[in-house]
This record gives C-alpha cells, sequence and structure tokens, in this order.
C-alpha cells in the first residue's frame, strides 16, 4: 500500500469528518435534494421498472460495445463530424491541442465534463498558452478557487454564498453580495463576453447515439449550447461507456438522469449534436470533433464481475446517498469520482495500489445499491474491491497479520476462549484501549464482561 | 490514430469473450402514467415551469425592442423578419419541430428554429407553434423526429424544459444562468 494517496485520505477525512460547519452545510444542501427527488419520482408510475429497463439498456449498450462504437463511429463520419479514438489521457490531450494550434485557438469556452477532469485537460491547454475558460456556474467557481469539483453534478455543493462571493470579490473584484440570483448574474455577463469571443467549445457527453451518431448533452444553464454554438471549433469528449444503442433509449433515459441528478422531471436543455453546422446555418461550429476515450475502460469491460459499473450515467445520487460521502465530503477522497461509484471504478481506471485504500471509505450499507437507477451492484464491488486489494497484497501488512492471527483464533474453541479471557483482562486493565487506539479515538470500548457468555449459559442452565 | 482505434476495438473484443451478468428482467409496461389530455397537460407542466403562454402576440411583442427571428414561414407571417440580430436581440422568436406534453417541453432543431444560438442567446424566447405539434410524451416525440427527418438529421437538436436556470449556490434556484430568463410559447389556432 503506497502512503501517499492513502495518509492523504486518512488526513482529509478526518478533518473534514470533525468539521461541523462543512457537515451543515452538506446537510443542507442534500436534504433540499432529497426532497426535490422524492417529488421526481412520484412523476414515474414504476419507478423500479424504469431501472431495471435503463439497466438493460446499458447492459445491451456494453455488452456490444465494439458493434455500437463502429456504428457511432460511421454515422458521425456519415454527418460530416471527425472521430479520435484516445487509448490514453495523453492521447485525448494530444489530439485536442494539436487541434487547437492548427485553429490557432487563443481562447476555449468549456462546459461541464467530468471526463476532461479526469485527464487533466485545462492544465495541458492552459500550459501551452491557451486561455480555458470553464463555463458552467459551478465549475466557474471552482475554477477561480483552484479547486476541483467537489462533487460530479454539483461542483460546489461545499461553498455557502458568502463564501463565493468572497471569492469573486478577490477574484473578480465585485462587491461583496448575499443574493445566490446576484452571484449567477455577475457570471453570466462576464462569461457572455468569453463566449463571443472564444475559437474552440469543448463539452462532454452524457450519452453518445450509436444509431445516430448523436452526442446527447444535459445541462440545466445553457452554457453547453453556447459551448456548441458560438465557436468555430466543438469538441465533444466521450467515454466509451457513454454508448447506447438507439435514440428512443432517451425517452428513459433523459427522464431517469435528471430525477436521479437533481429531481427534475427532465433537465432544462437536452440537447443532440450530430455533426458542424450545415448549410442554410450561418452560426455554428465549422468542425466538429468526438474523442472517444479509454483510458483504462476496457480493464474495467474486462472485469466480468464488475463490468456494471461501467453502466454508470453519472447522477450523483450514490454520492448524495453515501454516509461516508456526508461526512467526509468530495474533496477528501482526491479522486475525479467521489463517493461510492468513483471507491469502485477509481482502482480500475488508476493504479490500484494507490486507490485500494478507497473502498474500505463504506460502511457497506447499501444505500448506493438502493439509489442506483441503473441498479450497479456498488456495494458488493465495493467488496470486490476490497478482495482484489488484499488478493494483490495491497492491505497492510499489519491488517493482514491481524485477519491472520483473527482467523487461527477463531479456528479451534480453546484458543478462542483463552482470546476471550485475555480480552476481557485487556478491557479491564484498560491496556485494549490503546491496543486499538486508532479504532478507539472516536469510539468508547464496552464495559468488560464479568463472564464469557459460555461460562453464563453453563451456569444458567445448571441452575434452572 | 488508426492503431489507436485498433487497439481499442481489440481489447473491447477480447474482454467482450465473457458476457457478464444479465440484470434483472424487465417489463415493457409504461413507467409513466398516461398522458391523457396532451394540450391541457402541455399548458399545465409549461406553466408550472414559468413558462408563460401568450395569448395576444401583438401584445407580447411590444415589450421588446430589440427582435430576432429565424427563417420560419410561420414566424416571418406573424412576426415578421425582425430588426436585430441574434448577439443584440432582446427577443429571440422561434418555430419548434414538437411540443412535449408530459414535460412541458419544446423540440428546437437547427431545421425548425434557425441558427443554434438563436433560441439560446436572447434573454426571452418566444415558441411560435400550432396546438397539432403538441406529442402526448418522449416517446412519441422521438417517434414524430423519426418521421420528421427520415436519418437527414439536422446538425443540433434540443429539448428545452423552461428557462435557463442553475441551483449551483446552496441548491437556490435562479433563473437565466446563460440562456433566456423567460420562454413562452404562442399558438396559433
Amino acid at each position: 500500500m503506497t502512503t501517499g494517496t492513502l495518509t492523504r485520505f486518512k488526513l482529509d477525512a478526518a478533518t473534514k469528518a470533525a468539521d461541523l460547519h462543512h457537515r451543515a452545510v452538506i446537510q443542507r444542501n442534500i436534504t433540499t435534494y432529497d426532497v426535490a427527488v422524492a417529488r421526481g419520482k412520484a412523476r414515474f408510475s414504476d419507478w423500479s421498472n424504469a431501472r431495471s429497463r435503463a439497466a438493460a439498456i446499458k447492459w445491451e449498450a456494453i455488452n456490444h460495445l465494439d458493434r455500437y462504437l463502429e456504428q457511432f463511429e460511421c454515422n458521425v463520419l456519415a454527418n460530416g463530424g471527425c472521430v479520435c479514438w484516445a487509448e490514453t489521457a495523453a492521447d485525448a490531450r494530444d489530439y485536442i491541442l494539436g487541434l487547437a494550434k492548427r485553429h490557432g485557438v487563443q481562447k476555449i469556452v468549456k462546459s461541464k465534463s467530468m471526463t476532461t477532469e479526469e485527464i487533466h485537460l485545462n492544465q495541458t491547454l492552459e500550459g501551452e498558452g491557451i486561455r480555458v475558460i470553464e463555463t458552467d456556474l459551478g465549475e466557474y467557481i471552482c475554477q477561480l478557487r483552484g479547486e476541483p469539483p467537489y462533487h460530479i453534478v454539483t461542483p460546489v455543493m461545499h461553498l455557502t454564498k458568502a463564501d463565493i462571493a468572497r471569492t469573486f470579490q478577490e477574484k473578480l473584484g465585485t462587491p461583496l453580495t448575499e443574493s445566490a440570483e446576484e452571484l449567477t448574474m455577475i457570471a453570466r455577463a462576464r462569461l457572455r463576453h468569453e463566449f463571443m469571443a472564444a475559437d474552440m467549445g469543448i463539452t462532454g457527453a452524457n450519452f453518445a447515439v450509436a444509431d445516430t451518431g448523436m452526442v446527447a448533452i444535459t445541462e440545466n444553464e445553457g452554457n453547453a449550447r453556447l459551448s456548441f454554438s458560438l465557436p468555430r471549433v466543438h469538441v465533444a469528449v466521450v467515454g466509451i461507456e457513454k454508448l447506447i444503442p438507439r435514440l428512443e433509449d432517451l425517452a428513459l433515459l433523459w427522464p431517469l438522469l435528471s430525477t436521479s441528478g437533481t429531481g427534475q422531471a427532465v433537465t432544462v436543455y437536452n440537447s443532440l449534436v450530430g455533426g458542424p453546422r450545415q448549410s442554410p446555418e450561418t452560426l455554428g461550429p465549422e468542425e466538429f470533433h468526438v474523442v472517444l476515450l479509454d483510458n483504462g475502460r476496457t480493464r474495467l469491460l474486462a472485469d466480468v464481475e464488475q463490468r456494471d459499473a461501467l453502466h454508470c450515467i453519472r447522477c450523483g445520487a450514490c454520492l448524495n446517498i453515501c454516509p461516508v460521502y456526508r461526512n467526509i465530503g468530495g474533496h477528501a477522497y482526491g479522486t475525479t469520482y467521489q463517493g461510492p461509484i468513483g471507491s469502485v471504478i477509481t482502482p480500475h481506471l488508476r493504479d490500484e495500489r494507490d486507490w485500494s485504500h478507497l473502498p474500505y471509505a463504506s460502511s457497506l450499507c447499501g444505500a448506493c445499491t438502493d439509489v442506483c437507477p441503473v441498479r450497479i451492484d456498488l456495494h458488493h464491488h465495493l467488496l470486490h474491491n476490497r478482495r482484489n486489494a488484499v488478493q494483490h497484497k495491497f492491505d497492510s501488512t499489519g491488517q493482514s497479520l491481524l485477519f491472520r492471527a483473527w482467523l487461527w483464533t477463531m479456528q479451534s474453541p480453546p484458543r478462542y476462549a483463552v482470546a476471550g479471557k485475555a480480552a476481557r483482562l485487556a478491557l479491564r486493565l484498560g491496556i485494549a484501549q490503546k491496543f486499538l487506539r486508532p479504532w478507539t479515538a472516536n469510539r468508547e470500548l464496552p464495559k468488560a464482561p464479568a463472564q464469557s457468555f459460555k461460562d453464563y449459559w453453563r451456569r444458567h442452565e445448571r441452575g434452572s | 490514430m488508426n492503431a489507436a482505434r485498433e487497439n481499442i476495438l481489440t481489447r473491447v473484443r477480447t474482454a467482450l469473450r465473457s458476457e457478464s451478468r444479465h440484470p434483472p428482467p424487465a417489463t415493457d409496461a409504461s413507467v409513466f402514467p398516461p398522458v391523457l389530455n396532451s394540450e391541457v397537460r402541455f399548458k399545465e407542466e409549461f406553466v408550472a415551469l414559468t413558462g408563460e403562454v401568450v395569448q395576444n402576440l401583438g401584445q407580447f411583442l411590444k415589450g421588446f425592442t430589440r427582435i430576432a427571428t429565424d427563417g420560419n414561414p410561420l414566424v416571418q407571417e406573424l412576426v415578421g423578419a425582425g430588426n436585430a440580430g441574434i448577439r443584440d436581440a432582446d427577443l429571440g422568436v422561434t418555430g419548434c419541430d414538437c411540443l412535449v406534453a408530459q414535460t412541458g417541453s419544446v423540440i428546437v432543431s437547427t431545421h425548425s428554429a434557425g441558427d443554434r444560438a438563436l433560441s439560446v442567446l436572447p434573454p426571452t424566447h418566444l415558441i411560435i407553434a400550432h396546438r397539432s405539434q403538441i406529442v402526448p410524451d418522449l416517446d412519441a416525440a422521438i417517434m414524430w423526429l423519426r418521421e420528421r427527418y427520415r436519418g437527414h438529421w439536422p446538425s443540433a437538436l434540443s429539448l428545452i424544459t423552461g428557462p435557463s436556470r442553475t441551483a449551483d449556490i446552496e441548491k437556490i434556484l435562479v433563473m437565466g444562468a446563460h440562456g433566456p430568463k423567460r420562454i413562452a410559447v404562442y399558438f396559433v389556432d
């Protein structure tokens, strides 16, 4: 087990878990979300069947991914678009940078895309002197603060109006305000100028529709629409797991995604982009590029046991319900994808050695599995990842010794009896607290019982 | 890039040699309650999203000084060519493909509603449509689009459901994040 990511995780998680202000902000946010989602689910006559159908759609797409990828590519090309197949994050970055250079791009507007966060696209482009502006309000605030998104759907869930007003005052020189509307209008006015002047628009995609060769982009603000309407070049960065077979699938997936994501019946703008502008359009990009990104996804695809983790539509429901996420917050994970889904996929997408501690950040309560709109077996995958970490010997020596000792003890009644006596003595003398230090730091140990249950039973039986 | 394509597809095919566990079976039964009266339902949903159903078009248009329109014949007939470009207009007037009763949504495309930015850049968006363009639900809307375009798709389409909004700051709802703050529809009888 490498210490860098683990040590940081332990420290950040412990700090955040004890931060009462943080907890209050998150609870308020998630309570609002819970109310909206309950209302949204009431619009379905059969939520359970909706989830099963969505799972079937994604199962079909993922288990025939080669066919759908080829069909998608073929249709994009027929619509006049270009397709780049990127094996790694570096391949995707190089392609987009090359494109930007070829077009003499100086300014890029970006709409929210976790996939571009995953490949650290902004740093590369900015390193080459290109200005990159995040245009989703939450992402814009993150960018001003130099922070990664806190949540895959709600990037600044951890901030209050006052925090954001201070950030705007510091970075933009605007007066302090306590009004969310005024803050939004400040961003709107600033970003309008950026949209008008940008040469390239970069978006992600929520779905890639194989049978029409279109990318489907879901958003509330309109910044994605402006990003693929005004600049000369539009690039959509798409993980290969985003494929769906048919346009008809969206009649279910659009409402399902927005219900689980925000509680809305459907998100304000659900757009389909099929290529560059066509005559007689006078606005719109001259070129349309889709970057199909692997970056470890085929590794997860090869794991039959956990392949359904690729069904994820990134709604964020498993983050919001997770008792661990609610306490340690999104930044503690140190990953692009946080919460249960992040702890499932990150050890596959990145170096397992560095991230094998994440699946332990779970109480295995199964709430994530219950809310997942595409029925991913999340909490079992967390267990599978723990098993993988042990099999690959990424768990700590102390832990593996402890478990071996426990196994040895449990396999023999006399050994168990001796261990029980020793444990009661240790509890009585107060040594146990010290011995179990990390665990007892925030918990009280039970009082030492006078006798074992076995002794009690023997006496009880004799007495009756 | 061709090598990358082959490498990815080969990895996918190798991975898929074994099939993963099937998800629990789903039924074909609809997952949404049926839409009984499309026109009534559309208006209910649209108004709930703060959309305005315009009764008097002339009156509504008087509230704007700079109007941009698309090439839609219905719009040209009722509103004219407009007097502003997309970038300076305070009102964008467009046609649409169809309207979806289930969600109170409007589908616009580069065929039905002019350039991509016309329905998102001006602060108010007015849609002019026939009542007959209302379809019951999203399934019907996609079927409508399939039949309308028969494989020759517009370069971009958007399902629009209410005015632009954000709740990124403390989950407080604010209208007009980047797109229109107001959305309105006028039905031609």
